[in-house]
């Protein structure tokens, strides 16, 4: 079976939230799962990320790009401290707004160079295969953001009656 | 784009003004709404319809193809129809089953394709499909609309035209899907495609030809034609709940898109100082087809009745401003606008669809704004400071609400097990809570406000300790981008009326006619005189309100 970009982006988002990430991480890690997935990099990671939460780098990797994205725009040198280069990083940094790429310094760690002036580009998405095992995770973790079905919610939260024939 | 040095500007109207739900919840289809930006395309491109499969029976089940070639590429609608017991009859998410059944197809589809779609469409969310598939949608019938026009084709009479101008239409989406819902393409895979690009026109092109279907189906169960002026007046249905709301709430740069692009093509025509005769006697008229459309339009329930009665009547008193020699004058769109202010909203939002309609080549331009190709290009504060101050510039309106209170917060939005069916519920009566959708902006940007500390830090600092308030954080470092992105209003308020966010997302599409059967629930009218299939030619681009017999 293949997925759409789209609808992973959305699954990943729900699994993050389910697993403990505040919205706007999920979110954010939603959109990075689809820039792992399409590179055909370790699917290994994004489970292990999903894992780590409420911790990990679901909410630690924003925080720092975040950062070097806010130093960028000041003109400052864009450091990403502490962090050392994975696959998970790069797809987090694919997956920014902003034509963006990791450098190794040497002597300085990471850095992110960025070009605040030009989008990320945004090419035609591959069909999603393969991740059988990361899809049951993230089905099984988005299920929890449900509110289960009760007899009043179905009657009265959609605001709609249970049958129309007009 | 125009260059805008060239184009007289009045300054916009400000999100403070535009961006309130009741302001929101009165807006009126436009000539930069999304259905008919998709007429001019089509017509520009002399897109012709064939319907080069018809496999329906006399009863009018079956499948059909239609066929049409629009911007370089081939497209098709598969229309699949299904004996539907009356007992599963329901609009609502929840439904599993629906007299008919569509996917927009890319390309010309094989037998096998056909095959498989008309396997597929009918089970909707419990299937599976394909790239080639654009979007997914289904319609049930208003049966007894459908029951009465078939009952007098075979009669060889046409239909009551009560009837067909009380309803409108024959059959009623009740989902269309696109963006890669259960497997689709991803609008990425045909976004850069000539006459696809702006939003939702893929869905838009589908509405259009279903509407084509339901003409077609209902002449081939009642054995003649319909005239020509009832099959202009018969548009396609279409049942919207709380689907629609979060995604205002969810895609910020798509909605300030769509408004600033009708905002700037406001200020735009109120710039005009004089404008010349024919233009001036086109919003007369337009005037006294908007007085006949509002005659029209009729809802059964009583409290959306008497507003549009109260309507009728305020756009009535204005007919002498309405005049052509009122508007040759010069100013005298401004004016109009300046004298509304004392008017209600939705005379004011009615007068801003009127006046953008015969200024065609000033404002349809914009409509190629009105997408988000890139995601919000939007660079984080660096520090707390900077933040508190945005909040304080641009957000006070998320201050200003007291969300502790009961009235303030009764309302919580949540995501149903029930096949994920959006729904809203009260807070302090209602399990669910816990599970709330994070629509909450205003109270997230007031809960984030609250922690802030008095001495500067590094924002990222603060958000590693307070991780919940990356979200209303980053929602703040849009605002001056994207000024008409936030709904400026308390979304979990007991006076928070979903109905509101629908009919502003509606509107944008082309609907009219909306008809409210609960806060959260609308029917409404697509398509509604709009050009046949035959008629992109000569008649592509008018029909703003859309009255009978026109």
């Amino acid at each position: 079976m293949s997925w759409s970009a789209t609808e992973i982006m959305t699954l990943a988002g729900k699994a993050a939230r389910g697993a403990g990430a505040p919205p706007a991480q999920a979110a954010r890690f939603g959109q990075v799962v689809v820039v792992h997935l399409t590179a055909a990099r370790d699917v290994a990671v994004l489970s292990a990320a999903l894992e780590a939460l409420p911790e990990g780098p679901i909410l630690a990797y924003p925080l720092v790009l975040d950062q070097a994205l806010s130093d960028a725009g000041q003109g400052l040198p864009a450091a990403l401290p502490g962090l050392e280069q994975d696959a998970l990083l790069v797809s987090f940094v694919e997956a920014l707004p902003f034509q963006a790429s990791l450098q190794a310094t040497g002597t300085d760690g990471l850095r992110l160079r960025v070009d605040l002036a030009t989008p990320r580009p945004h090419g035609v998405p591959r069909r999603i295969t393969g991740c059988d095992g990361l899809i049951a995770q993230m089905t099984e973790l988005a299920d929890r953001t449900y509110v289960p079905d009760s007899d009043s919610s179905r009657r009265v939260g959609a605001g709609a009656r249970l049958t129309d024939n007009d | 784009m125009k260059d805008g040095v060239d184009i007289p500007l009045v300054p916009l109207r400000t999100p403070d003004t535009v961006m309130r739900l009741a302001r929101m919840g009165a807006m009126f289809p436009t000539r930069l709404s999304f259905l008919r930006t998709l007429m001019r395309a089509l017509a520009a491109d002399k897109v012709e319809v064939k319907c080069t499969v018809w496999q329906i029976d006399a009863a009018g089940f079956g499948h059909a193809v239609y066929q049409l070639r629009f911007g370089g590429y081939d497209y098709a609608l598969v229309a699949v129809s299904t004996d539907l017991p009356a007992d599963q009859r329901t609009d609502r998410v929840i439904a599993t089953a629906w007299d008919t059944a569509y996917v927009l197809y890319d390309g010309v589809p094989d037998a096998a394709a056909l095959a498989r779609i008309c396997a597929t469409a009918p089970k909707q969310e419990a299937a599976r499909f394909t790239e080639q598939d654009l979007v997914l949608s289904r319609a049930n019938k208003s049966v007894r609309l459908f029951a009465h026009v078939v009952e007098r084709l075979r009669a060889g009479h046409q239909p009551d035209e009560n009837l067909v101008r009380q309803t409108g239409y024959l059959m009623r989406t009740t989902a269309v899907y696109g963006n890669g819902k259960f497997g689709i393409a991803d609008r990425a895979v045909f976004k850069d495609r000539p006459g696809l690009g702006g939003p939702f026109m893929a869905e838009m092109l589908t509405v259009w030809l279903i509407r084509h279907f339901t003409h077609d189906l209902v002449e081939h169960v009642g054995g003649r034609p319909l005239t020509r002026a009832l099959k202009r007046h018969l548009g396609i249905g279409n049942s919207t709940g709380l689907g629609m709301a979060p995604f205002l709430v969810n895609h910020p740069v798509l909605l300030n898109n769509w408004m600033m692009a009708r905002e700037t093509a406001l200020a735009r025509v109120r710039g005009q100082r004089q404008i010349n005769r024919a233009q001036a006697e086109r919003l007369a008229a337009l005037a006294a087809r908007a007085a006949q459309h509002l005659e029209e339009w009729q809802v059964p329930d009583p409290d959306h009745q008497k507003r549009i009665d109260r309507l009728r009547a305020a756009w009535r008193a204005a007919a002498p401003l309405f005049r052509a020699e009122a508007f040759a004058k010069g100013g005298a769109i401004a004016a109009l606008f300046d004298g509304s202010a004392r008017q209600s909203v939705d005379l004011q939002e009615l007068l801003c669809a009127l006046v953008l309609e015969p200024f065609g080549d000033l404002v349809d331009d914009l409509a190629d704004t009105m997408s988000d190709p890139f995601g919000p290009q939007v660079v984080p504060f660096p520090d707390t400071q900077t933040l508190k101050q945005e909040i304080e510039h641009h957000a006070l309106w998320a201050l200003s609400p007291a969300y502790e209170s009961r009235a303030a917060s009764r309302q919580f939005w949540y995501v149903s097990a029930a096949k994920q069916e959006p729904r809203l519920g009260n807070r302090f009566d209602e399990a669910g809570a816990d599970l709330e959708s994070p629509l909450d902006i205003g109270r997230r940007i007031k809960a984030l406000y609250a922690d802030l500390p008095d001495a500067p830090e590094p924002l990222t600092a603060f958000l590693a300790r307070h991780p919940d308030h990356m979200m209303a954080a980053t929602r703040v470092a849009g605002l001056s981008r994207y000024p008409y992105g936030e709904i400026r209003d308390n979304l979990i308020a007991e006076t928070c009326l979903p109905i509101d966010m629908l009919r502003c997302k509606l509107s944008f599409f082309g609907a009219s006619k909306f008809d409210p059967k609960s806060d959260r629930w609308t029917r409404i009218t697509l398509c509604q005189g709009a050009p046949l299939d035959d008629e992109l030619g000569n008649r592509a681009d008018d029909w703003w309100l859309p009255v009978f017999g026109q």
